[in-house]
């Protein structure tokens, strides 16, 4: 604002002086953040030697291509799994009022909050040889000894889909609660049968959440670390553990940028393609 | 939708159920086990005692990992606020075209994996004379937090007229004094919220904390994910108990302090 005052020339516009309070924002963002991503992808291309080698490397020999490829299969298996639980789930929770509409809100939200550590760590205690579930399907007569749960892609699974269901619910809650229970209601009185209502009228209304849910968990899911290390074991190794052991273990650190590098233009691309539908749908909500 | 059929009902009904289940039975788990007088995990205990909260108070690694995490958590709270409004005033407020893509930049923290955030940040951080240092692991932190200020600022923000502001100048208010007494007051409960999620943030970090603390200035989550790696004793339940006791008093925090604004609770 001080600035406006000294400069009487111009004419005032409101808002002005905002503008300067991104200084030490932008800054900070630089520094910290610009600056070390930059730093990773420089490395991958830079050392030991200048060009592509370490992505030669990390792309024709080694398990690394592999690692990539599970981490985009476990992603997408998690994804596909949020969706199928989370779509019958948040539409009848969308229809929901008053105290249990509250309790379900405040249930997934909650559980958005919980560390993933310790939640990780829960399905460790479950997953044990003789823990809960092992129990369980001995008692229900499933097995007759104990199956092994950790260090499998199912452990994995079921410890991601348990973080990440949140993700996919609250959107398709948010776009599911915008239906207007008219268009069903005309739609059923048109004649048409549940099925046909839903494939006509329900999910395509509804797909601007699936859109955003879908996304949303695959682009997280993509960069896991804790639920693939503690319940996957060595056997099933993701790209950011990848990432995390190439630096950790081996010292190799322009392998590991690499890998970054790959798995930040995966994300980046993701997150751009996110914000355009994002952005289209609420132009179309718009119109 | 349309299933106002009893059997939709009933399969509805337990859908939800399982959810329920499905969400919160391992937390319970988690809690019966800090009770156990077991040496390991087996469940059920056969009976309930407090001996792993006994060894937990008895570990100064456990406390000292607990007070450093309150400690970090609260400092990339009040540097995530400060970076969060300036960038969410500067984004909503200053009408210039420019300035919206760096809403973007600001967010985009959030989205990416912290590993990739973790390799570049440790040798920045080694330039800077910073490594293993309580800053680093704040600054750390804050960069990842600050999204959320960002984000609950930015809709405090863009829930009343900015022609408030606007009149508080006009009657004479410079910059500072319009922000203190009339922007602040109306975003303040945003604010706190906003807050609160970026120490929980900062509460729960794993990778950032691998990467830029040592063992003196190592968080909860990190000295937890050492223990994790070689037993699973019943000692880490009593820690997780109270972590998710902590977590749920903040977020009962933020529900209360969100509440006089919030009309609808599932937007």
């Amino acid at each position: 604002m001080a600035l406006a005052l000294t400069r009487t020339t111009r004419p005032w516009v409101i808002g002005r002086g905002y503008a300067l309070l991104l200084l030490f924002p932008c800054a900070y963002l630089a520094v910290f953040f610009l600056w070390p991503l930059t730093r990773v992808v420089l490395r991958s291309v830079l050392d030991p030697k200048p060009g592509l080698g370490t992505y030669a490397k990390v792309l024709f020999t080694g398990p690394y291509l592999q690692i990539l490829f599970y981490t985009l299969e476990v992603a997408a298996l998690v994804t596909a799994v949020c969706l199928l639980v989370g779509y019958p789930v948040a539409a009848i929770t969308a229809r929901m009022r008053g105290w249990p509409l509250r309790i379900m809100t405040a249930l997934i939200v909650g559980s958005l909050w919980m560390s993933a550590v310790i939640r990780s760590y829960a399905w460790m205690i479950l997953f044990q040889r003789f823990g809960v579930v092992n129990q369980m399907l001995i008692a229900l007569g499933f097995t007759d000894e104990p199956v092994r749960i950790l260090q499998t892609m199912t452990a994995v699974t079921i410890g991601m889909v348990h973080i990440l269901l949140p993700f996919m619910l609250l959107p398709l809650i948010a776009t599911m609660r915008r239906i207007d229970p008219n268009l069903l209601r005309a739609g059923r009185i048109l004649g048409a049968n549940p099925v046909r209502l839903f494939l006509r009228v329900y999910l395509p209304l509804s797909l601007p959440g699936v859109q955003a849910g879908t996304m949303l968990v695959f682009i997280t899911a993509l960069g896991f670390f804790i639920t693939p290390s503690l319940l996957g074991g060595g056997r099933t190794m993701m790209a950011a553990m990848l990432i995390e052991q190439e630096v950790d273990i081996f010292l190799d650190w322009p392998t590991a940028c690499a890998v970054a590098t790959v798995l930040l233009l995966f994300t980046l691309v993701l997150y751009f393609i996110y914000t355009r539908l994002a952005r289209a749908d609420v132009a179309r909500s718009l119109r | 939708m349309t299933a106002g059929t009893l059997g939709g009902r009933i399969a509805g009904a337990t859908l939800i159920t399982l959810l329920v289940i499905f969400l919160i039975a391992p937390l319970l788990v988690v809690v019966l086990m800090s009770f156990t007088d077991q040496l390991y995990l087996a469940f059920p205990p056969t009976e309930l005692v407090l001996r792993w909260y006994r060894a937990l108070l008895d570990d100064p690694r456990w406390l000292q990992a607990g007070w450093n995490s309150i400690v970090i958590g609260t400092m990339t709270a009040a540097l995530s606020m400060l970076l969060g409004t300036m960038s969410a005033l500067a984004v909503t407020r200053s009408g210039r075209a420019w300035i919206q893509p760096i809403g973007s930049l600001i967010v985009a923290p959030m989205m990416l994996p912290h590993v990739i955030i973790a390799i570049g940040l440790y040798p920045t951080m080694l330039d800077l004379g910073l490594n293993s240092t309580y800053a680093a692991v704040i600054i750390g932190h804050a960069v990842v937090a600050t999204p959320l200020v960002f984000t609950t600022v930015t809709a405090a923000l863009r829930g009343y007229d900015p022609a408030l502001e606007l009149a508080a100048m006009t009657l004479g208010a410079n910059g500072w004094r319009s922000f203190r007494y009339v922007t602040l007051p109306m975003i303040g409960s945003g604010l706190a919220v906003g807050g609160i999620f970026a120490f929980a943030v900062s509460f729960d970090e794993l990778m950032l904390a691998l990467f830029l603390a040592n063992p003196r200035t190592e968080t909860l989550p990190r000295l937890l994910w050492e223990h994790l790696s070689q037993t699973i004793t019943p000692v880490i339940a009593a820690v997780a108990t109270m972590v998710l006791l902590f977590t749920s008093l903040l977020l009962s925090a933020a529900v209360l302090l969100r509440r006089p604004d919030a009309e609808d609770p599932a937007t």
